[in-house]
């Protein structure tokens, strides 16, 4: 067997692994992975459809595309300060190599996005809105999150083995985040003045663009995309550059 | 010469926790200070460590807490990188670093029987083929899929073992492996060694049990502070290995004065130790708690000490054993923490250790007695060859009786001609 498909064996195994591991013990299992986002869901549209109005066609389809990628992405982010630490256990053997888990941590994470994507497909179907040609292009988007995903994990799990401030800076900036990506508003709304944000925000564009796909049915904006792409890029090389310089030592420290 | 493993001139430099910034508050204050994160505060825990392993041979490193060897093992599994020094090898490696690490206590025996497999390089299609032979041999057809954390440290220690020796290694690492587990599984392991080794592997082992060094390696390095300070044969490395834990007892003895002059002059045999505790009496006593010097072959014996211990000595190890004249190991027992066996160490006390029976062949034999830290790395008291034991026989002499162990034999001799 070739290293690489062995490689692929193993990252394939780990995700299924501590997929399932998330649900082990709990009664409504992978319920659980649809429960949250709906419950998510039941808020967003009670606040922005009845307490402020915003006054949006199909809010729960308009808040449900952005939502879901919004999970994987944060819920990544979040657990990437530990991520060397809980899998102490892989990162202890000595034909383990520890970058792997910021790849299985994305990809495991993009199983919960998956596994809850149909219920967009339903709430489409409700809306009376069509599912058009466009949705060929979510991997592409994925793939841009993805890689800026495991680029940024890399970075948060490498220095927070030394300085433990790094997963509560990345706990506030997440928070911030949130408000600066159009997940349950508009970005119409938003003054041309403070556009440069959003487009310079590679969340704030794949959500723009996950939207265009599933709830718009429209071709997402390629040069945001583009500029996304970039960040997504440089954010993987950065955050591989810090690992491979400083994984030697986070072995003396776990 | 097929080399397995080859170290040259390995350093490792830790630098202690105090002087790396555990927050980023702490670098900006050390930045201000104008201070580094190099200077003081650097531990050596490895230095100037060469050697070399053959295919198909074993190599044991034993040394005290804190010598380096867990360290050591750890590097050659590519966990950290030498601060100075290489270190190669060929092969695919397996270890059995700690217990514990290596599985995922929610996941089940067979998930990680699987985890383990594929992070060994066989594939899903490879382990699925072999985990009958694994859970076999770990014996734990019935609760391999339970999950791992509801298995006794005996269990773990089955599962950990079986696996990482079906998946095949070229060289195989084992730190501590076998202080847990029936003495049934423990032969099991050896013998499973013993074939590994047959089949041209090379084995890398640390352990403080030296019976098993002895049995289990060709060669041993003997690590004191980060250095090798003796290699050779299992029994001379052990020499030297008892040597060190004199020099450390010498030195110790030399910072901290006299502690208790030792009481009662010795008469015969050697006597060493720190005496921070120290044996103030030993006494036997045969079954009727009689106390005497002589007993007779199969009847029981009890060993009595009495000590005086310091207030620097928080806890300690209390050991007996019987050697005959040649100073061979006839028997040894020990208690591991005198305090947790009384719950109180008082300052004066006395530690009996009964035996219900001592089958030896009759002969002269002495009590060895010793106290040491519960850590074992230097020796509070020992007394070696001081107090001698008679073993006797009740009817006298046994001419067709000799060795260590005393068995009456029962002889029946038949005729198996047809008649």
């Amino acid at each position: 067997m070739s290293a690489r498909t062995h490689q692929l064996d193993l990252i394939l195994n780990l995700t299924r692994r501590n997929f399932f591991l998330q649900f082990r013990g709990s009664l409504l299992g992978l319920l659980w992975a649809l429960l949250l986002p709906i419950i998510q869901l039941m808020v967003f549209a009670f606040l922005f459809q009845r307490v402020v109005p915003l006054g949006i066609e199909n809010y729960p389809v308009f808040v449900f595309t952005a939502l879901l990628p919004w999970n994987w992405f944060s819920v990544s982010i979040l657990s990437a300060g530990n991520l060397f630490m809980v899998h102490r256990d892989l990162v202890r053997r000595p034909n383990f190599t520890p970058s792997t888990l910021a790849l299985v941590s994305a990809l495991t994470n993009l199983l919960t996005y998956l596994v809850a994507l149909p219920i967009v497909f339903v709430l489409v179907a409700i809306s009376g809105r069509a599912i058009t040609w466009t949705v060929l292009l979510l991997p592409f988007i994925m793939l841009i999150q993805g890689t800026l995903i495991v680029g940024l994990s890399l970075f948060i799990a490498t220095w927070n083995v030394f300085y433990r401030d790094v997963q509560q800076i990345t706990g506030v900036a997440v928070m911030l985040l949130f408000y600066l990506t159009p997940v349950f508003y508009s970005l119409e709304r938003v003054g041309p003045e403070y556009r440069i944000a959003f487009t310079l925000n590679p969340m704030a564009v794949l959500v723009q663009s996950y939207r265009a796909i599933l709830y718009e049915g429209t071709i997402p904006d390629w040069k945001g995309l583009l500029v996304a792409s970039t960040v997504a890029l440089a954010a993987l090389g950065i955050g591989y550059l810090s690992y491979r310089r400083e994984i030697q030592e986070v072995y003396d420290f776990l | 010469m097929d080399l397995a493993l080859e170290i040259q001139g390995v350093s490792k430099r830790f630098r202690t926790q105090r002087n790396r910034p555990a927050t980023l508050k702490e670098l900006f204050i050390q930045r201000l200070k104008g201070r580094g994160p190099t200077g003081a505060g650097e531990h050596w825990a490895l230095r100037e460590i060469s050697f070399a392993l053959e295919k198909g041979r074993s190599l044991g490193i034993i040394g005290h807490n804190g010598a380096g060897k867990s360290t050591l093992l750890r590097l050659v599994c590519g966990l950290g990188r030498p601060t100075t020094g290489t270190i190669q090898y060929w092969g695919q490696i397996g270890s059995l670093l700690e217990l514990g690490s290596g599985f995922q206590p929610e996941m089940t025996g067979r998930e990680n029987l699987l985890t383990g497999g594929i992070l060994n390089g066989l594939s899903r299609r490879e382990v699925e083929a072999i985990q009958g032979e694994i859970i076999a041999f770990a014996e734990l057809e019935e609760f391999i899929d339970q999950p791992v954390r509801t298995y006794s440290s005996g269990m773990y220690l089955r599962l950990a073992f079986a696996t990482i020796t079906h998946f095949d290694p070229d060289f195989l690492i084992i730190d501590e492996l076998l202080a847990v587990g029936d003495s049934r599984f423990h032969q099991k392991c050896l013998d499973r060694l013993k074939s590994f080794r047959k089949a041209g592997k090379s084995l890398l082992i640390v352990s403080h049990d030296l019976d098993q060094i002895r049995a289990s390696c060709d060669e041993v390095l003997v690590l004191e502070e980060g250095r090798i300070v003796a290699r050779g044969d299992p029994e001379s490395a052990i020499r030297s290995y008892y040597d060190v834990m004199r020099q450390r007892t010498e030195k110790r003895q030399a910072q901290i004065g006299v502690a208790h002059q030792p009481i009662a002059p010795v008469q015969q045999g050697t006597r060493y130790g720190t005496q921070e505790a120290t044996i103030t009496a030993v006494r036997l006593f045969d079954g009727e708690e009689r106390m005497t010097d002589h007993i007779y072959a199969g009847s029981p014996l009890t060993v009595e000490l009495e000590y005086l211990r310091a207030n620097t000595v928080p806890d300690m190890a209390c050991l007996v054993g019987i050697f005959n004249e040649n100073d061979t190991k006839c028997f040894e027992t020990f208690i591991p923490s005198v305090h947790t066996a009384s719950g109180k160490l008082s300052e004066r006390g006395s530690i009996r250790c009964h035996l219900p029976e001592v089958p030896l062949v009759p002969a002269r034999y002495y009590v060895a007695v010793g106290l040491f830290p519960t850590d074992w790395s230097f020796v509070y008291d020992h007394h070696g060859q001081m107090h001698t034991l008679h073993i006797m026989n009740e009817s006298g002499i046994l001419a067709d009786v000799s060795g260590v162990l005393m068995v009456r034999p029962d002889w029946a001799v038949r005729s198996l001609d047809p008649s």
